[in-house]
């Protein structure tokens, strides 16, 4: 005999839902902020560095090296967050640095021009990483450390190993040293170019683009967006900004010798991880990046001021990148792991 | 003999084939209870597993039957309730995966946790240990021992040979092979196959359950987990039915239909996966037609399908139900082929072409081709609307939660809300999502390829639900399905497809599962039986 009863069925089904408590959010977010002002305060009383390092000089220092930097992180960042490294950024902007000086101390040509074509140089190098990378499907990786290593040495060969330090524009080193209110002119123009990179990220469908890209390149070509297209574009964006991050640092420095960028592009990929585990844990994106330059850059202040050796900055943008790395991925994954 | 008792919860009201003993049982698990961050899982529910059957775990997503699993293989602890895993009492606290393996419990996942490079014996000996003789490894020992296992699982393939070179059904039998290999007379085993089949074709699941059963006709112990209902009717002896963390029904020793099971795990939700019984919303004029399409496997397709109509396409593996569906979204173009959408040509060349003309297609492989998974709910709904949001140069984000809020509640997606990530949510909710990400774009023409592959019953009845909505707004569907059930359930007509071409039509009614079955299979085994098909 069969006997079967079953209770109605109700009308919701109740999943067990993880959610993290808004506190536990509320930390991870802002983690590397606070930890920024903690190191900030920690060279401020520390014995060793208190006399040099709050000063209003140094914190123009720390700005002013930092926005190069910052500049190359955030022309990092566009291809990064589509799940592409360029590594031929820091290169790019040596390039740009170089070629700049070059064509006014070289060619006798006007600061606008030289300024005009570096920047179609930078941007060609973007063109040219993006086309092997998005139509011959090259593995980015072994591209843009191969254009890294052509630039250098072709580099090299223009400067014949001497500095260029002769002929430049003075306006252009002028431009380079202005402060306002006591902070360096080429910080407020990261800070804007960082501002037109988050509204580019986050307020275009070219940017949501880019993060779904990254998220899932399959699915984003079955939703309709243009991948091929936006990821060559996100090669010619970091060119392009690499490329007016090396006539910064020329406007800074006043004189350009050649080499593969390698100084500035490591502390640049720390800055973009780091980031990636700041205000939006797990992402790379605009503000986290910017946060992630600024303490490593009051970091090797810190340490320098405090008789640290020069090897110092070096192990200290090693260990940060390898920690922010660590970090990101965890996140990530975590994320994808739901 | 059969014994049913709905159980809600009651201790002694465990049924066990009358007569039985306490010793007749492997498994018994009682009153158990999990709660997750304040949400019950498990409210006193059960389980009763009898020596020597096939005991099948049925139940929606959400059920607990997941729950019950990982608290049987010592992953998550259980708030309370009795284990006796072969008459022996296990305390559930401190209970953890080596006390699962001592007391007899293996498990066999879905991710079979093989090594598809090394050989059969590799797999076997990295699991076990390699034997050793002197100072190097005893293979001769080794082939010997996994030669044996091979014959008696019934694995006619080489020791030697790599796992990526078997069949998927053989793999899964291997993996079997090896969680039982230290099975012996002493120590009797409890085999727990969570969701086996889930990666299988049709043939090849039944080639893999055809095995189990007879492994249990020889005593072997085995519980099964699976979305697919129909293959465990073929081989369980005994069901346990959950729905939201408690027991609706056991059934032991019976043999129920397909629709009852569904019955008891569905509820009155049962109602939408059965055929509506009328060609409710479709009239005579045409959304899009195609003729003679041919590329990949396709080879000279000619259909129309009309406004509000649900067309199905079938046939076997191979047959290019999804190649149409791929060209028709143009995500690759076709050899030869006209096609005409709303009266005007259409050949996209790529797929933001297709859907500015209103197509829309919900892709086959739900991870790979339409999740983003580390993105929210609310941002996965939004990237089929990007350029169509971006107003005042902004992507204005309340408005997309906004609208995410109200297609979760269209489409009853069980989630948190718009900001919980995609990958927090079950397959079911996630298919649900993708779907409603399509039809807020009103498409004219709604493509959908195996629209509930790896969905519980519960969501696989709301999204038929929201397909024939679709249809009766006039949208026009055509739905690729190797599930005859669903055809048979969703479809107004159907075209079989054979080696790509279409061998049959079929209008709604005129046949049943079993009719459309036979149709699809017949073609296997008489090729070219309709050289061209006459239709439309």
């Amino acid at each position: 005999m069969t006997d079967t009863k079953t209770p109605p069925a109700s009308a919701t089904v109740s999943i067990p839902v993880r959610q993290t408590p808004t506190v536990l959010r509320l930390l991870e977010s802002y983690a590397l902020p606070l930890l920024t002002v903690l190191v900030y305060a920690f060279f401020c009383f520390f014995p060793l560095s208190s006399a040099s390092f709050p000063t209003m000089n140094n914190l123009s220092v720390i700005l002013g090296s930092n926005a190069v930097i910052a500049l190359i992180s955030i022309a990092a960042l566009f291809p990064l967050v589509c799940n592409y490294f360029d590594f031929s950024l820091g290169a790019n902007a040596v390039m740009t640095q170089v070629m700049t000086a070059g064509f006014m101390s070289t060619f006798g040509m006007p600061l606008w021009l030289s300024i005009v074509l570096s920047l179609i140089l930078g941007t060609l190098v973007g063109v040219v990483n993006g086309f092997f990378v998005t139509r011959l499907h090259m593995s980015p990786f072994v591209t843009t450390l191969g254009m890294s290593m052509l630039l250098a040495g072709l580099l090299s060969w223009f400067t014949g190993g001497k500095t260029l330090a002769s002929g430049i524009d003075p306006a252009l080193i002028r431009f380079g040293s202005t402060r306002i209110a006591g902070i360096p002119l080429v910080f407020f123009i990261t800070l804007l170019v960082a501002l037109l990179a988050w509204y580019f990220l986050t307020h275009t469908p070219f940017g949501r683009s880019l993060y779904a890209i990254g998220s899932n390149p399959t699915a984003a070509t079955l939703v309709g967006l243009p991948v091929t297209k936006n990821v060559w574009w996100s090669f010619i964006v970091a060119g392009f900004i690499a490329g007016a991050a090396g006539v910064l640092q020329l406007a800074r420095v006043g004189s350009a010798a050649a080499s593969d960028g390698g100084t500035l592009l490591f502390p640049a990929l720390a800055a973009v991880f780091l980031g990636a585990t700041a205000i939006r844990p797990g992402f790379f994106n605009v503000w986290g990046t910017i946060i992630g330059a600024v303490f490593v850059s009051v970091s090797v202040s810190g340490l320098a001021l405090s008789g640290a050796s020069g090897w110092a900055s070096s192990v200290f943008n090693g260990i940060a990148l390898l920690a922010a790395v660590a970090l990101s991925t965890y996140l990530g994954r975590s994320k994808r792991r739901g | 003999m059969t014994d049913v008792t709905t159980n809600p919860g009651a201790a002694g009201s465990i049924p066990a084939a009358p007569g039985a003993s306490t010793s007749d049982l492997a498994l018994a698990v009682r009153h158990l209870d999990k709660d997750f961050a304040g949400t019950r899982a498990l409210n006193d529910a059960s389980l009763v597993v009898r020596r020597g059957t096939v005991h099948a775990l049925l139940g929606g997503n959400g059920s607990g039957k997941s729950t019950t699993i990982k608290i049987l293989a010592g992953v998550y602890p259980a708030d309370g309730g009795e284990l006796t895993i072969f008459d022996e009492q296990h305390d559930l606290r401190g209970y953890s995966p080596a006390t699962a393996q001592q007391a007899g419990l293996r498990f066999v996942h879905q991710d079979l946790g093989l090594f598809d490079d090394l050989s059969i014996e590799e797999n076997f000996a990295l699991d076990a240990g390699y034997p050793r003789r002197g100072p190097g490894i005893d293979w001769r020992g080794l082939r010997r021992r996994v030669t044996a296992l091979l014959r008696e699982y019934e694995l006619d393939v080489d020791p030697r040979a790599p796992i990526r070179t078997l069949r998927p059904s053989d793999q899964t039998m291997v993996a079997i092979a090896r969680a039982l290999q230290d099975q012996d007379a002493d120590q009797q085993l409890i085999l727990v196959l969570d969701e086996p089949t889930a990666r299988l074709a049709a043939h090849e699941s039944e080639l893999l359950l055809e095995r189990v059963r007879r492994r249990a006709d020889e005593g072997q112990t085995v519980l099964i987990v699976s979305h697919r209902l129909r293959e465990v009717l073929a081989v369980s002896d005994d069901f346990t039915v959950y729905r939201d963390g408690r027991v609706v029904g056991e059934l032991v020793g019976e043999s129920p239909t397909e629709d009852r099971l569904i019955e008891i795990m569905a509820g009155r939700a049962v109602q939408a996966l059965r055929p509506t019984g009328d060609v409710a919303a479709a009239d005579d004029t045409p959304v899009f037609s195609v003729t003679g399409l041919r590329g990949g496997p396709v080879r000279g397709i000619d259909f129309t399908v009309h406004r509000g109509e649900i067309l199905g396409l079938t046939g076997l593996v191979g047959s290019g139900r999804s190649s149409v569906l791929k060209m028709i979204f143009g995500e690759y173009a076709p050899d030869t082929g006209v096609m005409t959408l709303e009266g005007t040509p259409f050949a996209p060349r790529d797929v933001g072409e297709a859907m500015a003309a209103g197509v829309a297609l919900v892709p086959e492989d739900r991870g790979h081709e339409a999740s983003f998974m580390d993105q929210t709910v609310s941002e996965n709904l939004a990237l089929a609307t990007l350029s169509e949001n971006w107003t005042a140069g902004f992507m204005p984000r309340r408005r997309e939660r906004a609208t995410a809020r109200r297609l979760i509640e269209t489409f009853g997606v069980k989630v948190g809300g718009p900001d919980a990530l995609f990958s927090s949510m079950s397959g079911g909710n996630q298919q649900k999502v993708v779907l409603a990400r399509w039809m807020q774009r009103q498409p004219h023409l709604l493509l959908l390829d195996e629209p509930t592959q790896g969905v519980d019953v519960m969501s696989r009845a709301d999204i038929y639900s929201s397909i024939r909505r679709a249809a009766a707004e006039g949208c026009a569907v055509i739905v690729a399905s190797s599930d005859l059930a669903e055809i048979h359930a969703l479809c107004d007509r159907t075209l079989v497809l054979s080696r790509g071409k279409i061998t049959d039509e079929v209008a709604a009614g005129t046949l049943d599962v079993d009719g459309l079955t036979s149709l699809v299979l017949r073609e296997k085994t008489i090729p070219d039986a309709h050289p061209e098909a006459t239709h439309d």
